[in-house]
């Protein structure tokens, strides 16, 4: 009986090979997409949050999304231009200071990134009064910063689609965003 | 979803000091010039986060007109090149050692300030330069001259490849003309072009590859015709109607013989040829048919071909100045111009216009090579103590019968500006590197080539990559440091207040595309335009300074090497992408398929398939090309479009120095090139084949390289 048994199991052996690549798979999908939406580690612990608290606006760092296709990384020289004076003792700015003193630019790890087959401009975002968190998510709240959104087409398009009419068969052209 | 491509670390690193104006993720377009030859083309550079990232050509620019070669396409790879020098350096253990130890520049300048004051005379300054910047030129000539010091010779190997110097000695001869003629390809009907690759590498080949189209698309109402005269088929003679492949060193005699029978039978429309006569009175056409090989009733026919239309053109090319009869043949060939009566015509014989501006109205000269010669042989005698070496690679240029490397030795100080280290920066003692044309500032007066006086102006487009310096701003700080009548002949600041200092002499000029109240918005439009040039077309009509009752002559060829020891002909030709060398250290031009053999990475050796067949040759086979100087090794390129005595060399390759692209690649063909005297015959010498017995597989596109693998590196 045993011997039956262990046939009939063995005579389905493609149901279990198929039921094993499924649980592979799923499994790499749910790790890799907590990955996706997890803080890339940073060469500085750079904390988002704090420089909220102290009042310091997005635009005064990342300066021109307003007149430009990118939002803009700060250059090593702006953050010294506050951080000369400003908690030069704490460790992590010391770090900064030595990336200055090197003049070294600091490798920052990319959070948020669109595929290579779009066009993405910030400057129309901004603006037609898309606000920053809308698509960053409450940055200002967070230490590290990590992606919330999974920035593709199907979410790309839900908002596109909510504009007023005379917009929306212009914003759901492929080639607004395709290349 | 999730797998992979979402979770990539990318590095975003921003600037530590931005450059000024800056705004990421916009492109800014800055108007400059090329200088990858000195034709002098209007480029546009894209430039992203302070980087250049895109050359194209200048659409308002009235030379190139939107247009660009490949060479001007790949000068981001001069910038970017990971063999430039990034500091001055100097060679700790002697010349050739090959260790570069950096130098500060303010060491540097006390180092050239003491050398300068410890000359015993400064007589025995030596400045050899080659692509010079016009306005390097002008600085380094007004420095030399307030030093009292000889003027700057000019050699490069492009140079002496195009026929620069028999170009303007005919010009001089004809016109009485300091400046080099130009030839309207455009509105001719009928081209005769005497072995001037003027669609590849001769004098301006983008302007007149854009004037051929012109011609050919008819805008006359009618296709123009070109035929070449060559021993190898060009990438120009393989878009001519007809290409005469005659003995090499015959084709003065040929364009002597179609002057002689169009006088002789009063061709032509342009009326009577009585006043001509006298220049073809020794000329007989039995005999030229007889030392050309072309039958008397084909240069008939020939004649016809250049007569029977209203508007034709004979140009004496680069290949025709490099034979032993080089300049009687341009005579020859510059006298059916003056017979059909093709001076200031369209279509015919121009002189460019003077650009109407004291700082610009005299063109660099060309030196001739006796100048270069009696260089070197001041140097070989000491008398040159300190020699500065610009934009010129002579140990590579130079076959070693020219005796410079050896000359070099006598000179106590040799300082190289090269911004690599090329076979000539290994013997210098220090060099200096200068910025990249596209780090740099300068001018260049466009000629010949556009049909009216431009001033191409070039700008830095990005920030120096490196501690390089600009040599014009070297001799100003010289210039400071020496003080006296030197530095009171050189007031200005830096090299940019010289340049604004001449560009102003322009402003108020009535015919220019743009002009401004002000000095300052001058300068602006200035760079914005990149360069000035008139709203219209002026061209300047010769005036023949000639005496027309001299009779016109051209003697028998001289080649270096017996024709029996040596039977063939040696045609080196300048290779499109590489040009005299200087390419070679570019990857994208090595990449690039030879538009004639599809070969690239080497040297090869055309040989016709009857020469190959004879010698049991085929395509890879290696042949050791010898002539009575010397010798190469290199694989066979079996090519229908050569005359079977004649082997052809192209020049580039065989590099001991200048960077990992181009070192120890090919070999340089000149070499073989048997010695002259006055000037640099390169088309003058014979050689004999002697198959290696290996084989050798040459890397072609159809081929990818030789064995199946990408050869993008």
């Amino acid at each position: 009986m045993d011997e039956r048994s262990g046939s009939r199991l063995l005579r389905f052996w493609w149901l279990w090979a198929i039921i094993g690549v499924l649980i592979i798979v799923a499994a790499g999908i749910l790790l890799t997409q907590r990955a996706a939406l997890a803080a890339p580690e940073q060469p500085i612990e750079f904390s988002h949050n704090l420089h909220n608290e102290a009042g310091v606006q997005c635009l005064f760092c990342h300066s021109n999304p307003m007149r430009s296709d990118v939002a803009g990384i700060p250059s090593v020289e702006r953050c010294v231009g506050c951080h000369g004076v400003i908690a030069t003792d704490r460790s992590e700015v010391q770090v900064l200071l030595g990336y200055w003193e090197r003049q070294e630019p600091i490798p920052w790890q990319r959070v948020t990134e669109m595929p290579d087959h779009v066009f993405f401009s910030h400057q129309p975002h901004l603006l037609s009064g898309v606000s920053c968190e809308t698509c960053h998510g409450d940055v200002g709240q967070m230490a590290a910063v990590r992606p919330v959104r999974r920035m593709d087409m199907g979410w790309c398009l839900n908002c596109h689609l909510e504009q007023p009419e005379e917009k929306v068969a212009r914003l759901a052209d492929c080639l607004a965003c395709h290349k | 979803m999730g797998l992979g491509s979402t979770i990539r670390n990318v590095v975003l690193e921003p600037f530590v000091q931005p450059p000024e104006s800056e705004l990421p993720g916009r492109a800014t377009w800055f108007a400059s010039t090329c200088r990858q030859c000195p034709a002098g083309c209007g480029i546009t550079v894209r430039v992203i986060n302070g980087r250049p990232r895109k050359i194209e050509g200048s659409p308002t620019h009235p030379l190139n007109r939107g247009k660009l070669c490949a060479r001007g396409q790949a000068g981001l790879q001069l910038l970017y090149n990971p063999d430039r020098l990034r500091n001055a350096v100097r060679q700790n253990n002697g010349r050739g050692s090959r260790e570069f130890e950096p130098m500060a520049w303010d060491v540097v300048l006390d180092l050239l300030t003491s050398s300068f004051q410890g000359l015993s005379s400064p007589e025995a300054v030596g400045f050899l330069g080659g692509l010079l910047p016009d306005h390097l030129h002008a600085l380094v000539s007004v420095f030399l001259d307030a030093a009292g010091s000889p003027a700057p010779v000019l050699f490069d190997l492009h140079t002496a490849l195009e026929g620069r110097t028999t170009a303007a000695a005919l010009a001089s001869r004809w016109f009485d003309a300091d400046r080099l003629p130009i030839y309207d390809i455009a509105n001719a009907e009928v081209v005769f072009s005497f072995g001037s690759n003027f669609l590849e590498t001769w004098m301006s080949p983008v302007a007149q590859s854009v004037d051929y189209g012109t011609m050919r698309q008819g805008q006359l109402g009618g296709r123009g015709f070109l035929l070449q005269f060559e021993p190898r088929l060009s990438s120009t003679a393989a878009s001519a109607d007809e290409w005469m492949p005659v003995e090499p060193g015959t084709e003065g005699l040929i364009a002597l013989g179609l002057g002689r029978i169009i006088v002789e039978e009063n061709l032509g429309r342009s009326g009577s040829h009585r006043e001509h006569s006298l220049m073809y009175r020794n000329v007989d056409v039995g005999a030229v048919a007889d030392a050309s090989g072309v039958s008397t009733e084909e240069l008939l026919r020939l004649a016809r071909i250049f007569t029977d239309v209203d508007r034709p053109v004979a140009i004496p090319g680069g290949y025709l100045a490099s034979l032993p009869n080089g300049q009687p043949a341009s005579d020859a060939v510059m006298a059916l111009n003056v017979i059909m009566r093709r001076l200031g015509r369209e279509g015919g014989v121009f002189l460019p216009q003077e650009v109407p501006a004291e700082a610009f109205s005299s063109p660099v000269p060309a030196s001739s090579f006796s100048e270069v010669e009696e260089l070197i042989e001041r140097m070989q005698a000491g008398k040159v103590e300190l020699l500065f070496i610009h934009s010129s690679n002579p140990i590579y240029d130079l076959p070693s019968w020219s005796g410079f490397q050896e000359a070099l030795a006598n000179v106590p100080t040799v300082i190289s500006f090269s911004p690599f280290v090329d076979e000539t920066a290994v013997q210098a003692d220090w060099v200096l590197p200068d910025h990249t044309y596209l780090e740099g500032w300068g001018y260049q007066v466009v000629a010949p080539g556009a049909d009216r006086p431009v001033m191409s102006s070039q700008q830095p487009v990005t920030i120096p990559l490196y501690d390089t310096r600009s040599t014009a701003d070297v001799f100003l700080a010289l210039a400071d440091r020496l003080g006296g009548e030197i530095a009171a002949a050189l007031p200005w600041t830096d090299e940019v207040a010289f340049i604004e200092d001449n560009t102003s002499q322009l402003l108020g000029s009535s015919i220019g595309v743009f002009d401004a109240p002000t000095p300052a918005g001058f300068w602006s439009r200035w760079r914005q335009n990149g360069g000035w040039w008139s709203q219209n077309s002026i061209r300047q009509e010769p005036e023949i300074a000639r005496d027309l009752t001299q009779p016109l002559e051209v003697p028998k060829a001289e080649f270096d090497g017996d024709p029996e020891g040596f039977p063939f002909y040696l045609v080196p030709y300048e290779a499109i992408l590489l040009s005299d060398g200087r390419g070679a250290n570019q990857p994208w031009l090595q990449e690039t398929p030879d538009p004639m053999t599809t070969a690239r990475w080497n040297t090869w050796v055309e040989l016709n398939p009857e020469t190959a067949v004879h010698f049991g040759l085929t395509d890879n086979d290696l042949v050791r090309v010898i002539s009575a100087t010397g010798e190469l090794t290199a694989p066979v390129v079996v090519y229908p479009g050569i005359r079977p005595d004649a082997v052809a060399i192209p020049t580039g390759q065989g590099h001991q120095d200048y960077g990992r692209y181009a070192e120890q690649r090919g070999a340089n063909v000149m070499e073989l090139i048997g010695p002259s005297h006055g000037t640099l015959n390169w088309g003058s010498t014979r050689v004999r084949l002697e198959p290696v017995g290996r084989s050798a597989k040459l890397a072609r596109l159809e081929s990818l390289d030789g064995e199946g693998r990408e050869t993008v590196r």
